[in-house]
């Protein structure tokens, strides 16, 4: 298995370069990153492999089985499922990643304030990530959102303030095992100022940890955002968010179990690429964990 | 150990204190007169006047914040705006239900997960351990609804085995039991994969040992190896674990809840979030959070009894 920082390649050619760094990745990244791609690709295209507009209802076609017109059948208003999959993946893939980019910048300078400035700034910013993290985070999530309403906005912003503490951690131990090597003592010698020193210099070094965060995390906010759908904090009817679909879906279960069943596995396969990236990176880069796995 | 203690608490307490203001002031802070949720809009104007002095909305935010804080240590969180009951009283009436059900799940996932991580370890780089790498995976990807209805649609729908609605009601402890078997199973699945997870990296770790390798050459069998002296060795890495997702379990139980109608901390939630019921909510996620610090705290003083070298400073 070998690792992806090691030296990034010489190579003048761009592609060149893209090949080789996909081909080091380890199976489980690679597998992950295809379904990914997959996913991504059907968000965007959506509107050229829907066969139905994902909100047309039609009355004669409720509760229709999976073929024929319809490829995965219809919901309870006949509704084709298919395409409300396909558009309900811009929301998940858009929420997610909104809310982890936000988590991941603001908890990364938190952590990395705290951990290179250390002293009372430490025990502060550390003490308020730990409160934040006292809240089971779904119980979290829950309650801000129904306290703002339920709009994109809210749910990345009630998402995003759940995984912040995640990255001040892993941000603030990663710098302070930098803080003291040689390359840093280097920089403050040639007097450069402690942002530079942190974002210039240290920052790319924990970068790839902070990453590997950010993959395993987009997991998490992928099923939260489902989660909250789920219980009915999602993004109102008849918006199709797959989380809101299972909901839908469930009320028929006895009946029609595939309206809850595909919306279901979709969850699943999204979660599970994020999951699959997030654990082949961690080896990658882990050389403890390149010895025994 | 007794500084240790203190200090602990002394953690939890600031913790605690410092989630008390927050839901304080995000119940406060965001949009929305509680009182005229309430009454409604028709409601005369003295009448809402009446209603937010007897909740004491009328008092300055300072004067509300203190009176909150000491009635939240006493144990009282107040009544809640719909029912007119304690809120203690609501929450521990359903409290029993949900803690049955994470715990149950908890233990599940242990019996389960711990030699499921064993085995992988064992067979480490082969074919079992691929197979049970991936599936734990599948599992931690899993969100606890989903389980929830795949376990639902499998084994109460098509095979009939277990009810579809597990609320109450049943007589007979084989009853109960039969209730709880789906929903426990739902979220130790959850669990048990985060437990063969860890157990299995650190098994690996403590397998490459010197002492594991002491053991052998003095002849002890292989699974006296694994079972008496490496295992224990994993105990803590696993215990933390345990903590750790606690927290997500008990969260996670909401969802589990939901899917078989099952009464809990999960139901009362969802009717305080749609009745907005700001009261109820208040002291709710008050008492989630209090449970995850409890466990935090229990989590590091199990340290010392799994591990006699572990220090307590």
């Amino acid at each position: 298995m070998s690792g992806i920082i090691s030296e990034s390649p010489t190579s003048a050619h761009p592609r060149n370069g893209m090949r080789s760094f996909l081909s080091r990745l380890n199976f489980s990244t690679q597998a992950g990153l295809a379904v990914l791609l997959l996913l991504v690709l059907a968000a965007i295209f959506a509107p050229q492999l829907a066969t139905h507009a994902p909100s047309q209802q039609s009355l004669i076609n409720q509760l229709a089985p999976p073929g024929g017109k319809y490829l995965l059948g219809a919901d309870q208003f006949g509704r084709d499922i298919w395409s409300r999959l396909l558009y309900g993946a811009r929301y998940s893939l858009i929420i997610g990643f909104s809310a982890i980019t936000i988590a991941l910048v603001l908890g990364s300078f938190i952590g990395m304030v705290a951990g290179y400035r250390g002293g009372a700034i430490d025990i502060v910013l550390m003490q308020m990530m730990d409160v934040i993290l006292a809240f089971p985070s779904l119980i979290l999530g829950l309650a801000l959102v129904a306290l703002m309403g339920a709009t994109v906005t809210n749910i990345v912003i009630a998402i995003a303030f759940t995984a912040t503490p995640a990255f001040a951690r892993i941000a603030r131990a990663a710098v302070m095992a930098q803080r003291d090597r040689e390359y840093v003592q280097a920089c403050h010698a040639m007097g450069f100022s402690g942002a530079r020193v942190l974002f210039r210099h240290i920052l790319p070094a924990i970068l790839p940890e902070i990453m590997v965060m950010a993959s395993l995390w987009m997991a998490t906010a992928v099923r939260t955002e489902a989660s909250l759908a789920f219980i009915g904090l999602g993004l109102a009817p008849p918006t199709p968010t797959w989380g809101g679909m299972v909901r839908e879906g469930f009320e028929n279960i006895l009946s029609s179990f595939h309206l809850a069943l595909f919306p279901s596995m979709a969850i699943l396969l999204l979660v599970l690429a994020f999951n699959l990236i997030g654990d082949g990176l961690r080896d990658a880069i882990d050389p403890r964990m390149k010895d025994v796995s | 150990m007794v500084s240790f203690l203190a200090k602990r608490l002394g953690f939890a307490v600031i913790t605690l204190f410092c989630v008390l203001t927050l839901v304080f002031l995000l119940v406060r802070i965001l949009p929305g007169d509680p009182a005229l949720v309430i009454l409604g809009d028709q409601a005369s104007p003295e009448s809402l006047m009446a209603l937010r002095q007897r909740l004491g909305l009328d008092q300055p935010l300072p004067v509300q914040y203190a009176r909150f804080l000491m009635q939240s240590v006493q144990g009282d969180l107040g009544r809640s705006m719909i029912s007119g009951r304690p809120v203690m009283d609501e929450i521990l009436t359903v409290l029993p239900y949900t803690l049955e059900l994470t715990m149950a799940a908890l233990l599940l996932g242990a019996l389960l997960g711990v030699p499921a991580g064993v085995w992988a370890a064992v067979k480490r780089g082969r074919t079992p351990d691929y197979i049970l790498r991936f599936l734990s995976l599948v599992g931690l990807s899993l969100p606890a609804f989903v389980a929830a209805i795949v376990l639902l649609m499998v084994f109460a729908i098509q095979l009939r085995w277990f009810p579809v609605i597990s609320a109450g009601g049943a007589n007979t402890l084989a009853e109960r039991l039969r209730q709880m078997a789906l929903p426990t199973l739902a979220l130790a699945l959850i669990m048990m994969a985060y437990i063969t997870r860890v157990t299995r990296s650190a098994m690996l770790e403590v397998l490459s040992q010197d002492f594991i390798r002491t053991a052998r050459a003095k002849g002890a069998s292989p699974s006296r190896v694994i079972w008496n002296h490496a295992l224990g060795n994993c105990l803590i890495p696993i215990t933390t674990v345990v903590g750790l997702y606690l927290g997500i379990l008990i969260g996670n139980s909401v969802l589990t809840e939901i899917v078989f109608s099952r009464p809990g901390l999960g139901k009362l939630i969802l009717s305080a979030l749609t009745q907005r019921d700001y009261t109820l909510l208040q002291g709710m996620i008050v008492i989630y959070t209090l449970m995850v610090v409890v466990v935090n705290l229990l989590t590091d003083l199990t340290y010392g009894f799994l591990d006699p070298r572990v220090k307590y400073k």
